[in-house]
């Protein structure tokens, strides 16, 4: 029992530890152009379809530029099946939208105009791509279509950092109530650190930046917290008990309390995303790739960030 | 054992139990009854048991129906078996839990799991704007965003397909979701194609010779007329027949509206002339007054060059007849006319309700304000895919059950096989939970339930590490049981609750599936921690009964 870890002693190994993943990421991030928004946030189209064995990428791709679409092919699933994944962003919509959608709502008008028309659908990309497949190979089976028009992104993408704005809020306040300001603050700079670090994680390995990476990110927050809050929830618990001991060294007895906890339930967690890693497909492949880092940079925070910075708030405000 | 942990344990039984009956209509078998048309021929019968083989399914038959009892029926399967040629409708057989006094209720699937489409379409005001030549009110905005989902409402029931699901979002678009739909292109032909509101001269002669037509059909009053656009088609051609109809009229039907609900139905057989009077974009606009003798009366008014149209059909020699509005080739109203009205301001008199004054003006308003609608949004996965998910999703699943379960008990060992076992209940739980909230479960919400397998055993590698220190503190057995659990309360209180403000703003966020993934996680929260600080407390206290126990295996 009175063995514990000098953790806030070798802090500045974790700071400097930090500070490397930051740059390397960020680094990366800048390296590979940004992030890589998903559909969901840019709009576009993504068509997944199903083509006799003869057909290649090159070829679909060939088809799609003749009809002046230049669109993403990509193979789509295990080899059994020949599946492609075709999408294209909006800035490359854009570029025949003008002529295309044009002339489609002039054509509207005019039907309009001759049956005194209620509602009329106006068509996008996706009825035009799948019109050049279908003209083009025979036997082409569409599996699924995701189409996203720009206002729904914009829409989801104010969303979005209206929820973190929320999220961040809500935790403040609720861990202000529970426990004392001190703590709120490292478990924000603790939640800043693997929110970001997981963001930039995307950035670096191009990882496609949908709605559920947000939802992956989230439960990455959320993650965060209650990892931070065990271990605070001791410090807070030792400061009444182990009133004659230094803050120091009340904070490395509660880490070193709570660290089989820490690790216990991190490998419980990451056991479970492992296993929808390497069964699910596609979009909750990416989404278990995120939860698989994020909650391993949570363990580090935990212990590397939040706790160090309880003290070292601590000790400026108490000079 | 007192008499408190016998009322506890009868407790704790009557729950599970409770949680399993619940479960059964989501995870048991479904029976489908498909009812055959009289006509069927044996190899629409063949089709039939070659969709359900019997390796998989059991199947019954009597002499109008055919009985598909297995796993993986859903909704999708419903639309697709619907489709077939000689099968009239399908139905699902209530499961013994879905019927009082149980009540239990599903896991409905979404349209990512079952296959299916799913559009969102925005009102385009700008080109109303332009066609009308001046700005839109909010209030015309509103509207015709209500006349566009109504439109789509009628649209979509005539396609047949069962739980279609219609809203409007918060930003004004439409959100349509179709399950089982195999053929994207065909229902936005349909809901995209232009609806038609025309105003036409009934021919009282020949309606009331369609009308008589009818009399020495029984059949027709007892089951009313058919839905069908084709059987509609069918009849009004015979009816022609019959009554030799002249070529510059047609039959067309009457529509009124079932009580109370959204449906309209054919009524009545009406004979109008093919030649238009007034199309719908002939009226400006539409409003509620009264007229000579105060009664409730609709207004309207029509622009420049429907004045001219409209004076020519409220001319003399039509005085006494009606005029037909139809929408979509349906009759939906018809007034009759008694002066000539050259001003292009008319109104349509009758003994109407409030109800029915308002209903006409919005029909009216349907033709004058044309909605053109933007797809903003197309998401459509078909079956294969959606299986497919359904069987990773479970695989996944089944793995994290199983390989947290190894682990916990490697560490833990007796204690691990009691977290084991509450790992089982609390999936039991949340299955229940989410069946009796009716929850529409998403490829997210399958994410949600493997990563609260990962989650649920928190609450107990907490309480366990407490009691190993407790027990390394020298704390006898059963006190360092009864302190291990009270001091990590308020631990695994302040942890859950931090995860619940996350996953509760994660459902404010807009779509669907994120939905679906949050509500998984909070009542996976919620149920593991239930169960790790009731149930399993209550084993660890049965377990501890013994004064003198010495060891615990943990």
């Amino acid at each position: 029992m009175d063995k514990y870890l000098k953790f806030i002693q070798y802090r500045f190994i974790g700071y400097v530890v930090t500070v490397v993943l930051f740059i390397v990421f960020i680094t990366g991030t800048v390296m590979n152009g940004g992030f890589n928004w998903g559909i969901d946030f840019v709009g576009g189209i993504k068509i997944i379809a199903k083509f006799d064995q003869s057909v290649t990428a090159p070829k679909i791709r060939e088809v799609l530029r003749a009809g002046n679409i230049n669109a993403d092919v990509q193979k789509y699933g295990g080899d059994e099946v020949n599946e492609y994944v075709i999408s294209t962003r909006l800035p490359e919509r854009a570029a025949y939208a003008n002529v295309y959608e044009g002339a489609q709502e002039r054509a509207a008008e005019m039907a309009a105009a001759a049956t005194g028309s209620t509602l009329a659908v106006t068509n996008t990309g996706a009825e035009r791509i799948q019109a050049l497949l279908k003209n083009n190979f025979t036997n082409v089976q569409i599996v699924g279509i995701d189409e996203v028009g720009p206002a729904i992104g914009d829409y989801l993408k104010k969303s979005a950092i209206y929820l973190f704005f929320w999220c961040v809020a809500l935790m403040m306040v609720y861990l202000a109530f529970r426990f004392e300001f001190r703590f709120s603050v490292g478990a924000l700079a603790a939640i800043v650190h693997d929110v970001a670090l997981t963001f930039l994680f995307c950035g670096m390995f191009s990882i496609e930046i949908n709605i559920p990476i947000i939802a992956g990110i989230l439960t990455i927050f959320g993650y965060s917290v209650n990892d931070t809050i065990v271990v605070y929830d001791r410090i807070r618990e030792n400061l009444t008990n182990m009133a004659k001991q230094s803050f120091m060294e009340i904070i490395n007895r509660s880490v070193t309390q709570t660290l089989s906890r820490t690790i216990l339930t991190t490998i419980t967690s990451l056991i479970a995303v492992f296993c929808l890693y390497m069964i699910g497909e596609d979009v909750i492949n990416d989404f278990a790739l995120i939860l698989l880092f994020g909650f391993s940079v949570g363990v580090f925070s935990t212990i590397f960030v939040a706790s160090p910075l309880v003290y070292e708030w601590n000790r400026i405000k108490g000079k | 054992m007192n008499r408190g942990m016998i009322y506890k344990t009868i407790f704790i039984v009557f729950l599970i139990a409770f949680a399993v009956v619940l479960i059964l209509p989501t995870v048991g078998e479904r029976e489908m009854n498909i009812i055959l048309k009289e006509d069927v021929s044996s190899e629409q019968i063949a089709a039939l048991n070659s969709r359900f083989p019997s390796d998989n399914y059991q199947i019954g038959r009597s002499a109008d129906s055919f009985l598909v009892k297995g796993y993986g029926l859903n909704d999708a399967v419903m639309n697709e078996i619907r489709t077939f040629p000689g099968v009239k409708d399908v139905k699902f057989v209530q499961h013994w839990a879905e019927r009082k006094p149980i009540s239990a209720k599903r896991i409905n699937l979404g349209l990512d799991l079952q296959g299916g489409m799913q559009l969102v379409l925005m009102p385009n005001f700008a080109s109303i704007e332009r066609r009308l030549g001046r700005k839109l009110t909010n209030e015309e905005k509103t509207g015709s965003a209500q006349q566009a989902l109504e439109l789509l409402r009628g649209r979509i029931d005539q396609f047949g397909v069962s739980e279609p699901s219609l809203r409007k979002r918060e930003s004004g678009a439409i959100e349509i979701q179709l399950p089982g739909v195999r053929d994207p292109e065909g229902v936005k032909r349909l809901i995209g194609t232009t609806g038609r509101v025309e105003y036409r001269i009934v021919n009282e002669a020949y309606t009331k010779a369609a009308e008589e037509w009818f009399k020495d059909k029984p059949d027709y009053k007892e089951k009313g007329l058919p839905t069908g656009k084709k059987e509609l088609f069918e009849l009004s051609k015979k009816i022609s027949e019959d009554i030799t109809l002249p070529d510059n009229l047609e039959i067309m039907f009457f529509y009124s509206r079932v009580k109370n609900t959204k449906r309209i139905v054919p009524t009545t057989p009406m004979v109008l002339e093919k030649k238009l009077s007034l199309a719908g974009d002939d009226i400006k606009k539409a409003y509620r007054g009264f007229d000579d003798y105060g009664r409730l009366a609709v207004h309207f008014a029509t622009t420049t060059e429907g004045a001219a149209k409209f004076a020519e059909a409220t001319s003399k020699k039509n005085h006494g007849k009606r005029l037909a509005i139809s929408i979509d080739s349906k009759v939906r109203s018809a007034p009759s006319m008694n002066v000539q009205i050259s001003t292009g301001n008319a109104i349509i008199q009758g003994d109407f309700t409030q109800e029915e004054v308002d209903t006409l003006i919005s029909i009216i308003k349907e033709g004058a304000l044309p909605v053109d609608l933007e797809k903003i949004e197309e998401r459509s996965v078909g079956p294969s895919m959606g299986v497919g998910s359904i069987n990773s999703g479970i695989k996944a699943l089944t793995a994290a059950l199983i390989a947290v379960m190894i682990f916990m008990v490697i560490y833990y060992k007796l204690s691990g096989i009691i977290s084991a076992l509450g790992l089982v209940l609390n999936l039991v739980f949340m299955v229940s939970i989410l069946s009796w909230l009716n929850f529409t479960l998403t490829l997210p919400g399958i994410a949600g339930f493997v990563l609260t397998i990962g989650f649920a055993v928190d609450a107990n590698v907490i309480i366990y590490e407490r009691i190993k220190e407790e027990l390394a503190n020298g704390k006898s057995v059963r006190l360092a049981v009864s302190s291990g659990f009270d001091r990590a309360f308020w631990t695994i209180f302040d942890a859950n609750v931090t995860t619940l403000i996350a996953a509760f703003i994660l459902s404010q966020f807009g779509t669907g599936p994120i939905k679906g993934f949050a509500v998984t996680l909070s009542i996976g929260v919620i149920t593991s921690m239930f169960v790790a600080l009731y149930i399993t407390k209550f084993i660890f206290e049965l377990i501890t009964m013994k004064k003198d126990i010495q060891k615990l295996s943990i």
